[in-house]
């Protein structure tokens, strides 16, 4: 078929300026990623650590975070309005613009976890569940997949992250169990259960964000809009 | 809004009906009823479902003497739909279209090969009238074309010639209303069509194309000349017109197909120089998600 002698060689494009812009912008979400990132690896250290100087340093650094994710939306928002996209092109950019918000929203949980980390601070000392840095972790381990599949635009790696999530959610069940178990056999370290318990499940909303960012990359692969973390 | 049948007063017969060109071509319909689609390995045919088909294509190839401009096509148009046809210069659109209406037939040394099927008619068989075809078949071009005569007289020439002998004035009337021009030029009927502004002209050219009630509205690129508002006022009354009317546009403007049709059909060419159909879908589906990497390539910018 005549098609397949087009399709390949050099691409050739009219429309370089708005290429840059998208290359721009997928730089822009990238560094939100690695922003998220860096905030949910101290937020979890300090939470180990009691750290109480660590949290803050999440918790002032969050508004970085906020300020690029306003850039990138308003950038996207401005690209659609003024190139017209299409096809691949407005799926892209949909896809980014969601990401943002959700590497937002996830940056958020990591400030309620460096709060947390400064309420545990404040309280007699217990040791923090195991299954909680790990969650951490593997949290950190998923959004990284989730960008780079993002970037690379690839469905298989976007499919993995969004079935890998089920660790992180049995992660948090064995939390929830554990920190019942202490409420009730310790009813003086309620307090103390109950912080833990909201770190594992802010870590296991997180998790669910990333999966939203990896139906975004299916979704720009190709086209169709699935739940993938039903 | 008043019916066809209001508009060709009683005993009128503005409108043939099918059956009336049917007659004339038994052979045609028996061979429209033995088509199995999606013969040709290149046919995007549209399936449509519980909706009349206008226009059928079977491997349409159009020829210019011993060059092929449109290469085994086949697709269907649907009934009191919008459908695009955008694709580069030079791929055949608006050859494509005017085969639609017979319109190459007054080209020396074109011709074509393969079916067009209208309402299951073949409209090239023996036997079917040129004239009456393009009476149904409309059409409104590029450049805005008013006849040198008053607007009253513009809309009123096709009714005439085809012996019109209702009440004519409320026939003009009702397709300057049709076409959204009734209120900027209802005093001023006798001024000459030239007179208006181009966008009013182009309306004047639709008013004067549905004035003789027919069934499909052709429009080649018709908003390359005129300023936004304009373009946007046509884009506007052919939503309104697809109430009663199919419509086919060719547009090099992607974002009028995009904002204007119902369904999208995108031509490119081979190294032939043939144009060939590579993907037709609604609209929608079409501006967002398209199947064929040529037409992602073609509605993105980017070019092989």
């Amino acid at each position: 078929m005549e098609s397949a002698t087009h399709a390949e060689g050099p691409q050739y494009s009219v429309r370089r300026t708005f290429e840059e812009a998208l290359d721009a912008t997928k730089d822009d979400v990238l560094r939100l990623g690695a922003m998220v990132e860096h905030a949910l690896e101290r937020a979890g250290r300090a939470l180990v650590d009691r750290d109480v100087e660590l949290a803050d340093q999440v918790r002032w650094d969050d508004a970085q975070v906020n300020e690029l994710q306003r850039s990138i939306n308003t950038g996207i928002t401005a690209l659609i309005a003024t190139q017209g996209p299409v096809a691949r092109d407005v799926r892209e950019l949909l896809a980014l613009y969601h990401a943002a918000t959700e590497l937002e929203r996830m940056g958020d949980y990591a400030v309620n976890i460096a709060k947390l980390a400064q309420q545990l601070a404040a309280e007699p000392e217990i040791p923090i569940l195991r299954q909680i840095p790990q969650m951490e972790q593997l949290c950190r381990e998923q959004l990284r997949a989730a960008m780079r599949a993002l970037v690379d635009v690839s469905e298989e790696e976007a499919r993995a992250v969004c079935a890998r999530d089920d660790e992180i959610d049995h992660l948090y069940n064995s939390v929830y169990e554990d920190t019942m178990s202490l409420m009730s056999v310790a009813p003086d370290k309620v307090r103390q259960a109950t912080h833990l318990l909201f770190a594992a499940h802010h870590l296991e909303r997180l998790g669910d964000r990333v999966t939203n960012i990896g139906e975004d990359v299916v979704y720009l692969a190709t086209g169709r809009i699935e739940d993938l973390n039903p | 809004m008043r019916t066809k049948e209001e508009i060709a007063p009683s005993g009128e017969t503005l409108v043939h009906e099918a059956p009336r060109i049917r007659l004339m071509t038994d052979q045609a319909v028996d061979e429209a009823e033995q088509f199995a689609p999606g013969a040709s390995e290149q046919s995007v045919a549209m399936p449509i479902e519980d909706g009349k088909v206008v226009f059928e294509l079977q491997s349409l190839s159009c020829y210019y003497g011993s060059f092929r401009a449109v290469k085994e096509i086949s697709l269907r148009v649907p009934h009191n739909q919008i459908t695009a046809v955008i694709g580069p210069s030079g791929c055949g659109k608006s050859t494509l279209l005017r085969s639609f209406n017979r319109m190459n037939d007054l080209i020396d040394g074109a011709r074509i090969t393969g079916q067009i099927l209208y309402h299951g008619v073949d409209l090239y068989a023996d036997g079917v009238d040129p004239v009456e075809v393009r009476r149904r078949i409309g059409m409104v071009f590029q450049k805005p074309n008013p006849f040198p005569k008053s607007i009253y007289d513009n809309v009123a020439f096709g009714p005439r010639v085809a012996g019109f002998r209702g009440r004519m004035g409320e026939l003009v009337e009702e397709s300057l209303r049709r076409a959204a021009l009734w209120d900027e030029v209802k005093d001023k009927l006798k001024s000459p069509g030239t007179e208006l502004s181009g966008g009013q002209q182009q309306r004047l050219c639709i008013a004067r194309a549905i004035a003789v009630e027919p069934d499909v509205i052709l429009m080649d690129e018709p908003c390359s000349s005129l300023d936004p508002i304009a373009t946007l006022k046509i884009e506007e009354l052919m939503h309104e017109l697809k109430q009663n009317y199919t419509i086919v546009i060719v547009t090099h403007n992607m974002q009028q197909a995009a904002r204007a049709s119902d369904l999208t059909a995108f031509l490119t060419m081979g190294p032939d120089r043939a144009g060939y159909l590579v993907e037709m879908a609604p609209t929608q589906k079409l501006f967002t998600s398209p199947d064929n990497r040529l037409t992602e390539d073609y509605i993105t910018g980017r070019f092989g």
